[in-house]
């Protein structure tokens, strides 16, 4: 008000420049006034829906291989193996994409322990994504135990980054809400699934208490944050949901250390088999029956591996997987 | 008196009726449709900070847009006219002091300090763009709501017990008695609704003016004025209540209230100082925050906050709620209670449901109707209960204490929270067992008893069991807030 034009102290009334200029302001103002209200008028800002989760398979011939298992002394000799007879690496993964690897790596355990898929495995998964030109590789889980302690004592940690891929877990993962049709509305999963082009899944063949055994389908309890506990009340369906929401490029189990009881946790050296294979495959049902069957289970005798088969995800006939023997 | 005086006096006496007897027949139940919230939506405060937080200016507020530009033309007519709270102030310190003439002109006069209400005005408007909307501690409207409903109602005959309630009574009390110290202390240094408007009223057409060849400065027209706003000499229009006190009192008819009126000459000194303001708002900007932490309703762990059915998500409730305890005060069982701890530090006075004090009834969606920003979401009988055909809405689930419970505990038959449990079919059933009695040397004879067991998936969450159970003060059957429709992540049960 006080820059407005001054006016002639004996005259009582303001001139009309003046009384224009205050006119004017208050126009301006309640234009303001109004122009917000109608801006922000039941304009709703409730949170947004939860997106929906990315399918990171990379579309393949039906006469090419869906999978293939490799034995031999060295884990990385079985992982080369294994991915070069599905055509290489190179056919899942492009020049400058990034990759999500996601092992286990749920415990504070030993790779001795088997209850955490091995290093060394993953390790040559990283380098395979970067001889084929990814740009980014990132290797993450959400453990169940500490996630300083699972990352690095199970080794993941050092043989993953000095592989050169970047290992994010616990705080320095971001969590957004999600939601898994027919099993929960309310869960939260890592951000990585949006910002990643390709996804290999990279779970340890294990018991389990409560399904008899987990192996990929199940790995995906690593990417989901708070809600996650619920999905035990009814394991198979829930399992098999985790397997329709999340299609990876690529499977990759590890059955170099097989947990044949105590699992998923572990943690005794006598419940422990030493397999020596790795099978990589892009039909999830096909690895999960693979690899249920190293630990000595009939696939059909598993709820969730029917249950994903009966919802099409994949078939577990196992003479479709290719056996490529011992190096 | 004049006639201008007259008519003021009638509008303060009309609105201050309205708004007690909008409370009162909220809290008889009135099955009419009146505008019980008419005040809380005509609010510019919360027009003005809502969209601040929650990006949106829920519809009815456009009232309060409404008084802004009102306030744009006449001034700060609302707090002299019409602001309920003023009117009592005025009441009190006209009733109760016994200041003479000479006492008035100096409790009438301009202080520094009557800043204050600016300064928390900026706090409260930086806090709530960090997310956490606090204005309703002290906006006059819910103040006084506050105040009425959890604070004094409960002493009426029939009254319930409110126990965070007398913390509101004491504060309205106490802005009340103030005003026999210094008239309408609260509107002059604390109100930031008037603080708001005084932001507006810098441009209001309609002003008191002053003939300066006429006024002999004798300071008579600032012997009742409300405002404190010295209408001789440097009139601070931002801070008059438009009572139009000053205008008889001139014995030279040298002030009048007109269009554009000549400018009276600024005030001398600023009334607030930059720096303070930059630092109130970033003071604002750390607490807001630091209050998100405090351990309420955003926290994954919070044991007894049970929000009333058609509560937003936590993050979107307490953007919006103004806490201004109507719903509180429609709540024909009881059952909504003013937070203290439940909600954390920030969701302090917000409202959460004790079902120890009264289970939520089931078809009855009064708190949503009256909520006036939308915080408790107005939902219809049939989408509450399901009888729409969806599942109906959750505020929490019931959970049997074996260790307290009659059947279950003590081999005494009872039946009352089967009884009362109001959903189809009902979530509690009985498991009928036979038990061994104690007998003289070990037991003797069996006795036929009905254990009572929850079904998760179809309770609702109502506390009707916890608030019927003869248990006595700690019920056998206790609700707690999991599987509340409002928060997808606060779930038990698969495939919720």
């Amino acid at each position: 008000m006080t820059d407005l034009p001054t006016r002639d102290p004996y005259e009582e009334k303001p001139t009309r420049r003046e009384m224009a200029a205050r006119l004017v302001s208050t126009g301006v103002a309640a234009a303001a006034v109004g122009g917000g209200a109608l801006f922000f008028h039941d304009r709703r800002h409730l949170e947004a829906a939860a997106p929906e989760i990315p399918d990171w398979r990379v579309p393949r011939s039906d006469a090419a291989p869906r999978g293939a298992a490799a034995r031999g002394a060295d884990p990385a000799a079985n992982v080369r193996r294994a991915v070069a007879a599905l055509g290489g690496m190179e056919a899942f993964v492009k020049k400058g994409e990034s990759v999500l690897i996601k092992p286990n790596a749920g415990w504070d355990r030993l790779p001795e322990q088997a209850a955490n898929t091995d290093p060394k495995v993953v390790a040559e998964l990283v380098r395979l994504c970067k001889r084929a030109g990814a740009k980014r590789v990132v290797v993450a889980d959400l453990s169940v135990n500490d996630p300083v302690r699972s990352m690095t004592r199970s080794g993941l940690l050092e043989a993953a980054r000095s592989a050169g891929a970047e290992v994010l877990y616990g705080k320095s993962l971001k969590l957004v809400p999600a939601s898994l049709a027919g099993s929960s509305a309310g869960l939260e999963v890592i951000d990585l699934l949006f910002s990643c082009q390709r996804v290999i899944n990279v779970p340890i063949v294990k018991h389990h208490g409560l399904s008899r055994a987990t192996v990929g389908m199940k790995n995906w309890m690593g990417v989901l944050g708070r809600g996650r506990n619920r999905l035990h009340q009814g394991i198979d369906r829930a399992v098999a949901e985790l397997g329709a929401t999340f299609r990876p490029t690529l499977t990759v189990v590890d059955a170099t250390r097989v947990l044949l009881s105590n699992g998923p946790q572990g943690g005794s050296l006598s419940d422990v088999k030493l397999v020596n294979a790795v099978a990589a495959g892009t039909d999830p049902v096909l690895c999960e029956a693979w690899g249920v069957t190293q630990m000595g289970l009939d696939p059909s005798s598993l709820g969730f591996i029917t249950e994903a088969e009966k919802r099409g995800l994949g078939r577990r006939d196992l003479s479709l997987m290719r056996d490529l023997g011992t190096a | 008196m004049t006639w201008t005086i007259r008519i003021r006096i009638l509008y303060q006496a009309f609105f201050l009726g309205l708004f007690v007897w909008f409370l009162a027949r909220l809290s008889a139940g009135d099955e009419r449709q009146f505008p019980y919230a008419l005040f809380h939506h005509a609010d510019p405060l919360s027009a003005g900070a809502l969209p601040l937080g929650a990006g949106t200016l829920p519809g009815a507020l456009l009232w309060g847009i409404a008084l802004i530009l009102v306030t744009l033309v006449l001034g700060r007519a609302f707090c002299g006219w019409i602001c309920p709270l003023g009117t009592l102030q005025q009441l009190a310190s006209w009733f109760l002091s016994p200041r003479t003439k000479r006492e008035s002109l100096v409790a009438n006069r301009w202080r520094p300090w009557f800043a204050l209400k600016t300064y928390l005005l900026v706090a409260l408007l930086v806090g709530a763009v960090f997310g956490g909307l606090q204005m309703g501690l002290l906006d006059p409207l819910s103040l006084l709501a506050r105040g009425l409903s959890s604070g004094l109602w409960p002493l009426l005959p029939g009254g319930r017990a409110v126990p965070a309630g007398w913390l509101s009574a004491v504060l309205l009390l106490a802005i009340i008695i103030a005003s026999r110290y210094l008239p309408r202390l609260f509107c002059r240094a604390l109100c930031p609704l008037g603080a708001f408007l005084g932001l507006f009223a810098r441009f209001s057409i309609f002003r008191i003016g002053r003939g300066e060849n006429a006024c002999s400065d004798c300071r008579l027209c600032s012997f009742a004025c409300q405002g404190a706003d010295e209408p001789l000499g440097s009139h601070r229009v931002a801070e008059c209540h438009v009572c139009l006190n000053c205008l008889p009192r001139c014995p030279e008819g040298a002030l009048s209230y007109s269009f554009l009126p000549a400018l009276a000459t600024p005030p001398t000194r600023p009334d607030l100082s930059r720096r303070a303001l930059v630092g109130t708002a970033l003071s604002a900007a750390v607490i807001a925050p630091v209050l998100r932490v405090s351990g309420g309703g955003r926290d994954a762990a919070r044991p007894g906050l049970i929000r009333p059915p058609g509560a937003l998500g936590e993050k979107e409730f307490l953007s919006r709620c103004v806490k201004c305890a109507l719903c509180q005060q429609t709540c024909p069982t009881g059952a909504l209670q003013p937070a203290i701890g439940e909600a954390g530090v920030e969701g302090f006075w917000t409202p959460v449901v004790v079902p120890r004090r009264g289970g939520c009834e089931f078809a009855c969606t009064r708190c949503g109707e009256v909520c006036p920003t939308g915080a408790i979401e107005p939902l219809a009988a049939a989408r509450k209960t399901g009888y729409d055909g969806r599942p109906p809405v959750r505020i929490g689930t019931g959970f049997i204490d074996r260790g307290r419970c009659l059947p279950w505990a003590m081999q005494i038959p009872c039946i009352v929270c089967e009884e009362v449990c109001p959903t189809d079919p009902k979530a509690i059933w009985f498991d009928e067992v036979e038990e061994p009695l104690r007998g003289a040397a070990g037991t003797a004879g069996t006795v036929r008893l009905k254990h009572p067991r929850i079904e998760p998936s179809r309770c609702v969450g109502c506390g009707l069991c916890e608030n019927k159970c003869p248990v006595g003060e700690e019920a056998a059957v206790r609700v707690t807030s999991i599987g509340e429709t409002r928060d997808p992540l606060n779930r038990m049960l698969l495939g919720t």
